[in-house]
């Protein structure tokens, strides 16, 4: 593969919270490749949203990248502390598209003026040439009568279309990377299909890198090149979308597919992690997931695994893939996916 | 747009309608001693009647309800009774509303800038010192009555040698304005600074300023185009009714320093029992009132389109 785009090594996030401090991402490593279409799945509280507002600056004041580094265009993001730094990249390099449209947009001003900001700061238009940017933009997102829209306000537009304007502001940036947290949470199904056709149309025009945050697994095998896969604040698996659908190693991952409806077996209770994600305020000795792994070996309690390597492109953190581990068979639907895959793809 | 100001135009006059006749009423309900001037006790029954009737006092209140709006109508109000005897009270008054407005104005004036200064800056470092500086201050101008701190701005400031301020107001001396105005402003000063604040935080916690971060917009480009504006939207729905009421002055500030205002005025004529000055201070004070919020709205629909379109055909 050609060189990453963006490269996250060992980041570690913490919060302040009434006096504790929580680590919300631990020593998590990433590389993202240009062009390509990442998904970061993982259940609520895992970091996911975190760990990608760490990239532009976006924590909320009482956090702060304890240690780690985040290469971008030759610079450690990591060690940018001021705004003006931030601002930089900023909507300028690396954008975002938020989860709720509705409330994403000021009320109080025009569509046409929102998504004209973006156009004044990153692309240098102003006056007549960035007003007749916005409404072309507008009809490429995918808005009729963009001249009329142009001068309406957000309560004006239904949630859909709102979104579309958001994913406007977000093209108007022209980023080199674009982060989509969980874009289609709000929406309704039938939605949901068009705006993640229209971000995938955009992606091919801008020629930008796709960064997705969901926990809809659907979503993922829809227009995922490559997926990690987070919990309790660390990559735990990654891989392309095939080799993590269908040959996933970590028992985290394999719990995360087990409990999608659509793959379950008809008549059995759908099935559901137990437990619940470790606390993060408190120290994490060894696999962070052991806890509520029905499969943990002793060592998983005691030191924390290394990623293995599974294939080129394949990676997992998890003792099982020790040569020295007994041989832990997958669950039930995730070797009946194995061996459809297999079927179907030899 | 039209519509709203008309539906809003006509239910304030119904308002000022049923104030106008409420207050009308109440004023029947006192005691009558007033129309006599001084010379009650030198007055036969006789003559007390004849003087009740000549204030068509001795009719019932229906009658009397109909001939004063008759008279308003007519731009009537009747004449003083004690105060200036037989002047027409809109002639007193006029003489009044130019010290009261003058004073208002300049209240404003610094109570907004400086409101809305501590109010920003409240916002800015909230949690950190300077907001809790600034709340103290709006605590206490909440808590402690205001007829205390005036008095003692009054005794104490007016003490210190170095600023030679006079205890009271002359309208000769350009001096003696300071006190009374910066005492006037005191309150509407915390009164803006703790709305703005707070309408500024509720801003700052919107989606639509997270997103306009990720757009790469800077904190200040944010406070300008985004927060100011849509903080200030709640509070120009209070900010004519607060214009309009400098007109009718500050009842105690005006008294404590005798500045020649409709305030001053006010406690005078009710001490007096001049009941058709009293009918009419109330009628203009209730009357700005109702236009002041009614002001208020049609502004807050200017600033925001939810309001303006609500039934306009806009989506939902």
């Amino acid at each position: 593969m050609n060189e990453p785009i963006l490269s996250v090594r060992d980041l570690v996030v913490k919060f302040s919270l009434r006096g504790q401090v929580l680590t919300a991402i631990r020593k998590a490593s990433l590389d993202l490749y240009e062009g390509e279409t990442l998904a970061i799945v993982g259940e609520s509280g895992s970091g996911k949203s975190v760990f990608t507002k760490s990239w532009i600056g976006m924590l909320d004041a009482n956090g702060w990248i304890d240690s780690g580094s985040i290469m971008f265009e030759g610079k450690n993001l990591a060690t940018y502390t001021t705004e003006p730094e931030w601002l930089t990249i900023r909507g300028k390099k690396l954008a975002m598209v938020f989860q709720d449209p509705m409330t994403a947009l000021n009320p109080l001003r025009t569509v046409g003026m929102q998504i004209q900001e973006a156009l004044e700061l990153h692309q240098d238009l102003h006056g007549e040439q960035a007003r007749a940017k916005t409404v072309e933009i507008l009809s490429e997102v995918g808005i009729d009568e963009p001249e009329m829209r142009y001068s309406q306000y957000p309560h004006e537009f239904s949630g859909g279309m709102r979104q579309r304007v958001v994913i406007a502001i977000a093209v108007a940036c022209n980023p080199r990377i674009l982060i989509c947290d969980e874009p289609t949470t709000a929406l309704d199904v039938t939605i949901q299909a068009q705006i993640l056709e229209l971000i995938r149309g955009l992606q091919r025009k801008m020629g930008a890198t796709l960064v997705y945050i969901t926990h809809d697994l659907g979503v993922v095998a829809n227009v995922a090149d490559r997926v990690a896969v987070m919990y309790a604040g660390e990559i735990i698996e990654y891989g392309t979308v095939e080799e993590i659908f269908y040959d996933a190693r970590h028992p985290y991952t394999w719990a995360l597919l087990s409990s999608l409806p659509q793959l379950g077996i008809k008549g059995e209770p759908l099935y559901s992690i137990r437990g619940t994600p470790p606390n993060l305020f408190a120290d994490i000795q060894g696999d962070a997931f052991a806890p509520r792994n029905p499969n943990a070996l002793k060592i998983d309690f005691v030191k924390g695994p290394p990623f293995f390597q599974v294939s080129q492109t394949h990676f997992a953190k998890t003792w099982l893939l020790d040569p020295r581990a007994p041989r832990v068979e997958p669950p039930a639907t995730i070797k009946a996916m194995r061996d459809k895959y297999e079927r179907y793809a030899l | 747009m039209l519509k709203y100001s008309f539906k809003r135009l006509s239910q304030s006059l119904v308002t000022v309608f049923i104030v106008v006749t409420l207050v009308f009423l109440l004023m029947r309900l006192l005691p009558v001693e007033g129309y006599f001037g001084d010379g009650y006790d030198k007055l036969t029954p006789e003559q007390r009647e004849a003087i009740l009737r000549k204030f068509g006092l001795l009719d019932p209140w229906y009658i009397q309800l109909k001939n004063f709006y008759a008279s308003l109508f007519k731009g009537d109000l009747g004449r003083s009774i004690i105060y200036r005897p037989d002047v027409p009270v809109l002639n007193i008054i006029k003489l009044k509303i130019p010290y009261s407005f003058a004073f208002g104005i300049v209240a404003i004036v610094l109570s907004l800038t400086a409101g809305l200064a501590m109010g920003i800056h409240m916002a800015r470092e909230k949690g950190r010192i300077w907001d809790r500086i600034w709340s103290s201050y709006i605590v206490f101008i909440n808590a402690v009555p205001s007829a205390v701190y005036l008095l003692f701005i009054q005794l104490y400031i007016t003490n210190i040698k170095l600023f030679r301020l006079p205890m009271l107001f002359d309208r000769h001396n350009t001096i003696s304005w300071i006190l009374p105005a910066i005492s006037m402003s005191l309150g509407g000063t915390a009164g803006y600074a703790m709305w703005m604040r707070r309408y500024m935080v509720d801003q700052l916690n919107q989606d639509y300023i997270r997103l306009a971060r990720a757009k790469g917009m800077s904190d200040r480009q944010i406070m300008v185009k985004h927060v100011l504006r849509n903080a200030f939207v709640p509070m120009a729905q209070y900010l004519p009714a607060s214009v309009l009421f400098t007109i009718s002055g500050s009842i105690y500030i005006e008294s404590l320093y005798s500045i020649p205002g409709m305030g001053g005025l006010l406690v005078d004529v009710i001490q007096r029992q001049d009941n058709p000055l009293v009918q009419t201070l109330v009628l203009i004070y209730s009357v700005l009132g109702i236009f002041g919020l009614f002001l208020g709205d049609i502004l807050m629909a200017v600033f925001d389109p939810r309001i303006r379109l609500e039934k306009a055909g806009g989506a939902r």
